[in-house]
């Protein structure tokens, strides 16, 4: 990498051809459009000692130009499978079928040369440990940097000025670009990360838990900016995260993953208030909530039971071991996908999810089961 | 869930600490001891004062780094406190050795937060749950293996099933059962819970939440719950103290604190929590800058470095608890106008007066460029 | 995997015992092909060094003699003498059968002299730290800096020529990076939330170590042994090649030593031939076993 430069406090002045080259790359970077992904019968397989199993089976999805869609679902259901599957990450021994076109172009099948050309500068992602996608022994400025020039012709010092902008938008010091990665408590570096994405104003953000392990107030500091630069930037994005709170205050729409299958997907604000599928019931009841004042507490309703076995899968619907709805047609043939409206659900019963809401707000509906389960 | 038992205020504590303090030293150079530099001292918790009693659970909350797993470190004589007293019944154990300390960690349990590493993977679910008992040496193996099937049926593990497994056959949640077990099998009277759902899936956390509920009304258990989700502390505690930078800044009935927060830092702290329903979306104010260092930490108001209304006097001294009407006890001089009167030459702060402009203009300005 | 017994069946509380742990995982390691052929070298040597005096034609000492009378000085192999004699008339497969039991003798004895000392260093410094960390870790570092084989000759020219003496001088060398690495294996199992825990629950030092500890770096443990008995059969091969061995009892090395001071070293390849492979195979037994468990106890090497 280039030589090495000493910390400073400040920023570096920069010269009238840096200035010029500077503005010229960021009309060029803020002509580039938000994209549009289109997710088309997804399955990621993996094949182990003990069988091939799937992490995610046939799951499909649509992120319209500028919006932000929620992915939510416990650890294990194959989230940030997914992601790692966009973003061309998987590990070797992984099957993916299944299409996924952002504007039009299909990315799963891309070759290591296709690869390189798309992330950073088409889709980029910001992890969910940032640790480790800083590298220790460079500085955030340099990395940055070179993320920058990997795509755009420019110079070092323009992208060194581009890398300052981004960390100005992220809320942190132009003087921390000459810092090593442990020099930044966790949600500096966590910004670091989401500087780093936006450095080449890529059309597709994946955040992959961005704020998982963060404290409420770090936590609120990230997802801030991270819903600012949307407003500003009008990026697309695709939010995983376990948390539906964040979901619900970030997100247009949303796609629940139940081990390894979608469960429900649309709107947001529907399928938090109109719930079709009762997975996402389940865990809107579990969900803790702060105290409203003068209004009587909701109970807090755990989902009894355990996430079946991927490599053994039930023949039918895969919740159906903790569903308190279940059927026999339930646990013998998988559910078909049914849409209602803008909402879609993988459920034999959407048809009596009125029924069902008015039921899963009880704590006894989930207690009961608890000797089946 | 339902509400919580009331706790009439003149119920003997159980456990109580009293201006408790524990600072770490760092370590000294050679060189640095030779020119008598002192080492920098960490005052992670400093000055705490909390009282626990019968079937109560208190929640601590704050950020990280505020020093609330260093107190529930220290009531379990983890940490050995460098000041104050911890009193558990009356009786002072906070220098407490040999045998007197034995007893004490008898009486005295913690759950941590991994349910994945605080089981040793080598030991069957039944001699995970044994083991302190023979640590104390307590009954014969029959004996032992009864407390062991109890201790398991307080949790809802079936012991017949589980009792000759490993950890490693178990999901997370059943493990954190497995290590509430293993605390609760000496019968302890005051349990630590540090995050001990925070590692958990959202669907599971409500049932472990729901067991120690449970467990401390029908065990009349003490709980101290620490847990940076601020929304669980809601459903089960019937205290809250809110730490910052080593000491409480405010404390109150659970409902109090979490709906009606009074200082400044508790105010930020509720409105950080993302709501489900956007019409109960409160104001959204950012906090700016991390905590101070436990190594430099601020004169005056703790806060003051990060608080919006902060004036000449909240840099310059340091508020005290006090009781409020609504019943809640606070440390801001917004509420207390003790020190104000005091000092008449220093600028008090007052309700809603924004003495500092925020930093939120940069984000919106370099956006609009770029 | 988990063989659930009816838990009325027995009173107490059952874990599996060391003895099961250690034939699990000798089970699993028999699925290494490598690690079988390590082991039935190693029992082939073990049985050899065992009926070695009832296997040997001939006293190793004991100079053969032609029918006029005459040193039966470097036979070729024959029908009479099946590898062999020496420059100085002794039946070499006798002298060879001989060095297994020396080998053997040596590598073990050394190897668990040094498994016992590093395991004390390494637990103590590692679980204790502080200031008792610092001065076990000096000592460490102290031994560290004696080089190998100038202080082995020193020692054994001082001490006098002996195999007691060759295993200390042995024991003495390798102690000190065992220690290191049985260390730093304990630094990470101190750190568990388990063991945490059990200090909190008031268990004591000595109950934390041999319940928590121990069990968990037995593996790091087995495996600096299994290395130990490879580098002392060579330390003590090299020594006895440079004229240090025990002139009482017979060792591969000292046959070499003999064959390349009595300049036969070139030309009498039934004499060299036999110590040297002997001396390579059972080395690397010892290497393909160690490889073996650390690869079947450590999940990232597993090849599965």
């Amino acid at each position: 990498m280039a030589a090495s430069t000493p910390p400073r406090a400040g920023t570096r002045p920069a010269s009238a051809a840096t200035l010029a080259q500077l503005a010229e790359l960021n009309q060029r970077l803020a002509w580039k459009p938000a994209a549009r992904l289109q997710v088309e019968g997804l399955s990621i397989g993996y094949s182990t000692l003990r069988g091939r199993f799937h992490a995610v089976e046939d799951i499909s999805f649509e992120v319209p130009a500028g919006t932000n869609l929620g992915l939510v679902g416990e650890s294990g259901c194959g989230k940030s499978t997914v992601i790692k599957a966009l973003m061309g990450l998987q590990p070797a021994n992984t099957s993916v079928s299944g299409r996924a076109l952002l504007d039009g172009q299909d990315i799963l099948g891309l070759d290591d040369r296709g690869l390189r050309d798309i992330r950073w500068n088409s889709i980029s992602l910001i992890t969910q440990s940032a640790m480790n996608s800083l590298d220790p022994v460079y500085t955030i400025g340099d990395q940055i940097a070179e993320a920058i020039r990997a795509h755009e012709r420019v110079s070092r010092a323009t992208a060194w000025a581009r890398a300052e902008e981004m960390f100005a938008l992220v809320g942190l010091p132009a003087g921390r670009l000459y810092e090593f990665p442990h020099m930044f408590s966790g949600g500096m570096r966590q910004r670091a990360v989401i500087a780093m994405a936006l450095a080449l104003n890529a059309g597709m953000l994946l955040a992959d838990e961005p704020t998982t392990a963060l404290d409420p107030i770090m936590q609120s500091q990230i997802m801030t900016r991270i819903r600012g630069i949307h407003a500003h930037m009008r990026r697309s994005m695709i939010l995983v995260t376990h948390d539906i709170a964040v979901v619900a205050e970030t997100c247009e729409n949303t796609v629940v993953m139940y081990a390894g299958k979608m469960a429900e997907s649309g709107p947001t604000a529907d399928v938090l208030e109109r719930p079709l599928h009762p997975y996402t019931m389940g865990l809107q009841n579990a969900f803790p909530r702060l105290p409203v004042p003068g209004a009587p507490r909701q109970p807090l309703i755990s989902i009894p039971g355990v996430v079946p076995n991927l490599l053994l899968p039930p023949p039918g619907c895969r919740f159906a071991s903790r569903c308190p709805f279940a059927t026999d047609l339930c646990r013998t043939t998988a559910p078909p996908v049914v849409r209602h409206g803008a909402q879609v659900a993988t459920c034999h019963h959407t048809d009596r999810s009125e029924e069902f809401r008015a039921a899963a707000a009880r704590p006894e509906t989930w207690r009961n089961m608890r000797g089946a389960a | 869930m339902t509400d919580r038992p009331t706790i009439a205020p003149d119920a003997p504590a159980v456990i109580e600490a009293r201006d408790l303090k524990t600072h770490f030293q760092g370590h000294t150079g050679l060189i640095n001891a030779m020119l008598g530099l002192k080492p920098p001292t960490a005052r992670a918790l400093d000055g705490v004062d909390l009282r626990i009693r019968e079937r109560e659970i208190v929640g601590l909350v704050g950020e990280s780094g505020c020093g609330k797993s260093t107190l529930g470190m220290s009531l379990v004589r983890m940490y050995q406190p460098t000041g104050g007293q911890i009193l558990y019944r009356g009786d002072e154990i906070t220098k407490a050795v040999g045998r007197q300390l034995k007893d004490y960690r008898r009486q005295a349990q913690i759950i941590f937060q991994d349910p994945y590493s605080s089981l040793n993977p080598r030991l069957t679910i039944g001699q995970v749950i044994e083991e302190p008992l023979i640590i104390h040496g307590i009954g014969n193996a029959a004996e032992r293996r009864e407390k062991v099937i109890k201790a398991m049926e307080l949790v809802r593990i079936p012991a017949a099933d589980n009792i000759d497994r490993y950890p490693s056959d178990l999901s997370g949640g059943q493990r954190q059962r497995i290590a509430i077990a293993r605390a609760l099998v000496l019968e302890p009277k005051f349990i630590v819970a540090d995050e001990p759902v925070s590692m958990l899936d959202v669907s599971i956390q409500a049932s472990v939440l729901e067991l120690l509920d449970e467990l401390s009304r029908d065990l009349g258990l003490a709980v101290l719950y620490i847990s940076h989700d601020i929304a669980t502390v809601g459903y089960i505690c019937n205290h809250v103290a809110v730490m910052y930078l080593g000491r409480i800044v405010e404390e109150g009935k659970a409902e109090d604190v979490l709906t009606r927060p009074l200082h400044p830092y508790t105010q930020r702290l509720m409105a950080a929590i993302p709501r489900m329903d956007p019409g109960e979306a409160t104001e959204r104010v950012e906090l700016r800058g991390d905590v101070p260092s436990p190594l430099a930490v601020p004169p005056g108001c703790r806060f003051s470095s990060r608080c919006p209304y902060t004036t000449p006097l909240c840099e310059a001294v340091e508020p005290d608890l006090s009781d409020q009407p609504s019943g809640q006890r606070v440390r801001c001089h917004i509420h207390d106008d003790r020190a104000a009167r005091a000092h008449p030459e220093l600028t008090p702060p007052r309700p809603g007066l924004v003495t500092e402009t925020a930093d939120a203009g940069i984000l919106v300005e370099t956006l609009d460029h770029a | 995997m988990n063989d659930i017994q009816n838990p009325a069946a027995s009173a107490a509380i059952q874990g599996r015992s060391p003895w099961r742990a250690a034939w699990d995982s000798l089970r699993l390691m028999m699925q290494d092909s490598f690690a079988v052929a390590g082991v039935a070298i190693l029992i082939l040597f073990v049985v050899t060094a065992l009926a070695a005096p009832l296997l040997a034609p001939f006293d190793p000492f004991k100079a053969m003699m032609t029918e006029t009378g005459r040193l039966a000085r470097l036979r070729p192999p024959s029908g009479e003498y099946l590898l062999g004699t020496t420059a100085f008339g002794n039946d070499v497969l006798s002298q060879f059968l001989h060095g297994f039991r020396v080998a053997l003798l040596v590598g073990l004895v050394a190897a668990v002299a040094v498994g016992f000392i590093s395991t004390v260093f390494g637990v103590l410094a590692g679980y204790f730290g502080g200031w008792i960390d610092d001065v076990l870790m000096r000592i460490t570092d102290v031994a560290l800096s004696i080089p190998t084989l100038p202080f082995s000759i020193v020692a054994v020219a001082l001490l006098g020529p002996s195999i007691e003496n060759i295993i200390l001088v042995i024991t003495i060398l390798f102690w000190r990076n065992g220690a290191r690495i049985i260390r730093s294996a304990v630094l990470t199992e101190r750190e568990r939330v388990y063991v945490k825990w059990a200090r909190a629950a008031g268990a004591s030092h000595f109950h934390i170590i041999m319940r928590h500890i121990l069990p968990n770096i037995v593996r790091v443990i087995f495996l600096w042994v299994t290395m130990s008995v490879a580098f002392a059969i060579l330390t003590e091969a090299s020594l006895s090649f440079l004229g240090l061995g025990d002139p009482t009892v017979i060792s591969w090395g000292q046959m070499l030593n003999t064959a390349f001071s009595s300049g036969n070293l070139r030309t009498a390849w039934w004499w060299v031939v036999p110590p040297s492979l002997a001396l390579v195979m059972l080395v690397s037994a010892l290497y393909l076993i160690g490889r073996a468990y650390e690869e079947q106890t450590n999940p990232r090497l597993r090849r599965r």
